[in-house]
């Protein structure tokens, strides 16, 4: 039994940031970069089936990104994956959501899981379209935004409940292997102590690249993909005032705001 | 001499010799039990894993000593059961003494050197004194009996906060039970040792050499007089002595016997604690040694040796459940209970021949025996539990090392889960970015230097409050300007600090804290300065104490001394007194873990404050509910908090105006406080750092303040 789980290492922004020279994304210089959060979630429901069943479970870990992304799996180590799986391939440089699908499909298929899990989204891109395509590719059953998940080892199916919108809940029966993207609240994700991944670090991050999977340079990238980042920017900021002063004041302060916006003044 | 002689203690006398060899083989049995006893209990701490002991082994033997004679650890906030404790105390030991020099020479030096000495004038004053130890022990029993049977003071009652009604560990009435029949027992013991002699008095009052010297045994020759008034005569006195001898020597042998088995032993236990008692058992948490593999407390047989003795030589006396702030507010903790958990989870698994496999070790849970998540997680390591046993039980390295082991596991509130996790991201618990570490000092109308890129005097250790807390940066703004307007050359670390650890320390994130020493040291190690001064108590106490372990030894010292040496120079001077009714609350780790009682009291009196103490105050402080790392976690909706309690007890004292405070989290602590339980405009908060600004009008305002 094998549980493949997808990560990403996402970017959160420091108070002030610079664009880079080419506009099309934040100079990596103000980025934090962590695991994603709903990652943290798929990972710890693999560890749960992992330990209900007594361990005859590997949990690998795997995700697309330059060796800056050992860290996210060190993490994803530290907190119970067995293996971690990093792809990487210069080529692979700016994939969108649909290119790194077909990568990870291409790892599924070398691995060979029963089950692969990816958060629903990523908390910095949020496109929400990598696990599914993924299942595209593979040509697995699959179903989004699960919130909860019960499973036995071995069993041929899993069943499955979505949040739907409205309060309705969408219980359903899957066939294996499948691919599932995980919702937060699913579980509570442990903590991975600094000792567990001082241990991890230890650990050996194995490393795929394009020849290994298969795949060639034109199916990845931007190349491989169908959608390209124009730009990046903030929007200017609308206006707001908070207008304090007794009640006539106020008004006065407001009358003047409309004449002004009005071009009456 | 023959006369001299004579007067000598009468032993065995009239007694037939198969009465006397019995004796022996009783004595000898006794004697057995109890070694049989003390080999079981250090087989016990043998299972433990190794310790290491602080200072030297004289210097500890002889800290010990005194403090077992003069008392002074059990008559702390409790005087009158520690004066009963020492006349039981003197009581007994003389007359164990009296009885061992008898033994000495009848049984050791007489036969084998012909060495005699008990007769005559020693005979005599030896027997006065015994007479009064006598005396002094029985006093000293009736007083806990009266105490335990009427005065029932709480914190004898063993009902505990982690279990409820029907448990079947709740109330524990067989520590009840033992307790009683330890005082009886102490009580026949000397009763019947007076009756004894009066009836041996009695018995052999025709004898000059024993009668005539009766009174140097003034107890036993009233009773004397008094068994002779109801008509007793020699013959009887002969019988009564007879049958009372066995009587008192057969419960004096079974007492011996017993001493291992029943709380008795804390007259050792309690000793061996003491001795191998840590000053900084809660100030300087030990690190994981690199030989082990897992972290923490999971077995009974990971606690060392030393605390499988400390948890021995705890008597009960519930100091630590009365000081215990998590306790009182009806947390699911008192560190009494938590030691005496593991005790009998200690005898249950290691008195056997062989230890149990390892499953039945781990002592995390909520069987009897186990001490439960929630109760590791109540408490605030305020250290109020280890400053106040009398007998140096350690609650606080137990309670941290059985945390490393749960925070292993990931076994803890989320959102305690969630900062550990944002600490190790940003070096802070706000999440916020490292570059705005430093952004207080913006509002201030003059630059703070950069301790990294130019030496300073002064190196200020901002800490997480300080620097991030909206309501704290106005302290810390204030605290500059005071700096500059005292001529005081000082800079900080900038981006360069990360938080103290001390409180992660203390949550039982060790890696991490190690990560947090590391880099705090390696940034320290970068600039140049003299010494180091915080606000902040908690860093204080892990750069004084704990950073040398890392490497790091700096002279440190709190702010309130820093300014108390500025008053003192006269280079600031109060031109406002205030005269403010104050109460002052001393934190924690200023005051209990490092001593800083003084100086706080004297800025507040320089400033022209009446100061009027609380109830619990400098050791006794009650603490603010924030340690430990419990500032992380939210406590329990609905119940009271240790901050609420405390503010309770500072709007009792009439006409108070200021709750003076001197750390970052007791600020947050205490405001909050103060509006959640309605006091809010009879009195105020503020930090001494506040209070000083307002005594003294800075010449040049800081824009921060306006």
């Amino acid at each position: 039994m094998k549980i493949l789980v997808a990560v990403k290492q996402v970017a959160a922004l420091e108070e002030d940031f610079e664009f880079r020279a080419d506009g099309r994304d934040v100079d990596g210089d103000f980025l934090v970069m962590d695991l994603n959060e709903w990652d943290d979630y798929s990972l710890e429901e693999a560890v749960k089936i992992k330990e209900a069943c007594g361990g005859a479970v590997e949990i690998v870990a795997v995700s697309v990104g330059p060796p800056t992304v050992d860290e996210a799996l060190r993490k994803c180590l530290a907190k119970g994956a067995d293996r971690a799986v990093r792809i990487w391939d210069e080529a692979m440089r700016g994939s969108d959501s649909i290119a790194v699908a077909r990568i990870l499909a291409a790892a599924a298929r070398a691995e060979a899981p029963d089950l692969l899990f990816a958060g629903v989204q990523s908390s910095d891109q949020a496109v929400a379209a990598t696990g599914i395509a993924t299942a595209g590719f593979l040509g697995w059953p699959h179903a989004a935004v699960v919130s909860q998940f019960t499973y036995t080892p071995g069993a041929a199916t899993a069943v499955l409940r979505r949040e739907l919108e409205g309060g309705l809940l969408h219980e359903l029966e899957i066939r294996t292997p499948a691919v599932l993207t995980i919702q937060l609240g699913i579980n509570t994700p442990r903590y991975a102590s600094l000792r567990s991944i001082k241990q991890a670090a230890a650990k050996p991050i194995e490393l795929r690249t394009l020849a290994d999977l298969s795949l060639n340079a034109a199916e990845v990238g931007e190349a491989g993909s169908s959608a390209r980042v124009r730009r990046m920017y903030v929007p200017d900021k609308g206006r707001a005032e908070l207008i304090e002063g007794s009640a006539a004041e106020q008004a006065k302060r407001l009358a003047a705001i409309i004449r002004e916006s009005t071009g009456a003044a | 001499m023959s006369r001299s002689e004579a007067v000598t203690r009468i032993l065995f006398e009239a007694f037939p010799a198969a009465e006397v060899r019995l004796f022996y083989v009783l004595g000898l049995a006794a004697c057995a039990a109890f070694a049989y006893g003390v080999y079981v209990q250090v087989r016990k701490y043998r299972r433990g894993a190794p310790a290491a002991l602080a200072g030297g082994m004289w210097p500890r033997l002889g800290w010990m000593i005194a403090r077992v004679l003069d008392h002074r650890t059990v008559e702390r906030r409790d005087p009158a059961a520690g004066g009963a404790h020492r006349l039981i105390f003197y009581g007994f030991t003389l007359l164990f003494i009296g009885t061992a020099t008898i033994t000495l020479q009848y049984d050791i030096l007489e036969p084998l050197f012909g060495v005699r000495f008990w007769y005559g004038r020693f005979y005599l004053v030896f027997s006065l004194v015994l007479d009064l130890a006598g005396v002094a022990l029985i006093a000293g029993l009736l007083y806990m009996m009266v105490r335990r049977g009427w005065l029932k003071p709480p914190k004898l009652d063993y009902a505990r906060p982690d279990r409820s009604p029907g448990d079947p560990d709740f109330d524990r009435p067989q520590y009840r039970r033992e307790d009683w029949a330890f005082l009886w027992l102490l009580l026949i013991i000397g009763a019947t040792g007076y009756v004894l002699e009066a009836a041996r008095l009695v018995w052999l009052q025709g004898r000059a050499d024993v009668w005539d010297t009766r009174w140097w045994s003034p107890v036993g020759a009233l009773l004397a007089a008094a068994l002779r008034g109801v008509g007793l005569g020699p013959a009887g006195g002969g019988a009564l002595r007879h049958g009372l001898w066995w009587f008192h020597g057969l419960i004096a042998l079974g007492f011996i016997a017993l001493i291992p088995y029943t709380k008795v032993k804390h007259v050792f236990t309690a000793m061996g604690s003491l001795m191998v008692r840590d000053p900084l058992a809660a100030q300087r948490l030990a690190p994981i040694p690199e030989s082990q593999a897992a972290p923490g407390v999971a077995a009974i047989t990971d606690f060392t040796w030393k605390q499988l003795l400390n948890l021995d030589a705890c008597t009960r006396c519930g100091r630590c459940h009365e000081a215990c702030p998590a306790r009182a507010v009806g947390a699911p903790l008192s560190p009494r209970d938590v030691i005496l958990s593991l005790r009998e989870f200690a005898h249950a698994t290691l008195e056997s021949g062989t230890l149990p496999a390892a499953a039945e070790l781990n002592v995390h849970g909520k069987s009897p025996g186990q001490v439960a998540q929630e109760t590791l997680w109540s408490c605030r390591t305020c250290m109020a539990c280890v400053e106040i046993c009398p007998v140096a039980v350690e609650h606080v390295p137990i309670i941290v090392q059985l945390r490393r082991k749960l925070v292993e596991d990931g076994a803890m509130d989320p959102l305690l889960a969630k900062t550990l996790a944002t600490i190790h991201k940003t070096g802070n618990s706000f999440g916020e970015s490292r570059r705005r570490r430093g952004a207080w000092t913006k509002a201030l109308p003059f630059p703070v230097k950069d301790a990294r890129r130019e030496p300073v005097d002064v190196l200020w250790f901002v800490g997480d409050y300080a620097s991030f807390d909206p309501r704290n940066q106005k302290v810390t703004q204030t605290f500059a300007a005071l700096l500059a307007e005292a001529g005081v050359d000082f800079g900080i670390l900038y981006d360069g600090e990360s938080n103290a650890g001390n409180d992660v320390r203390r949550v039982g994130e060790e890696g991490l804290y190690e990560v947090l020493a590391d880099a705090n040291v390696a940034a320290l190690g970068s600039a140049t300065f003299n010494r180091v001064v915080t606000t902040d108590p908690h860093s204080y106490n892990t750069i004084r104490n704990e950073y040398p372990d890392f490497g790091g030894r700096y002279p440190i010292e709190h702010y309130t001394t820093l300014l108390e040496r500025l008053f003192a120079a006269g280079r600031l001077k109060v031109t406002q007194p205030l005269r403010y009714r104050v109460t002052f609350h001393d934190p924690c780790h200023l005051g209990r873990f490092n001593q800083g009682y003084e100086a706080p009291r004297q800025l507040l009196a320089l400033l022209g404050c009446e100061l009027v103490e609380m109830g619990r105050c400098r050791s006794n402080s009650f603490c603010c509910g924030a340690g430990g790392g419990r500032i992380w976690i939210p406590d329990p909706a609905g119940g009271e908090k240790p901050a609420q309690n405390r503010i309770k007890e500072a709007a009792a004292i009439p006409g108070l105006q200021v709750y003076a405070v001197s750390c970052p989290k007791d600020l947050t602590m205490f405001e909050d406080a103060l509006k959640t339980t309605g006091n809010e405009g009879k009195f105020v908060v503020r930090e001494i750092i506040e209070l000083v600004r307002e005594a003294l009008p800075l010449a040049a305002p800081a824009g921060a303040h306006a």
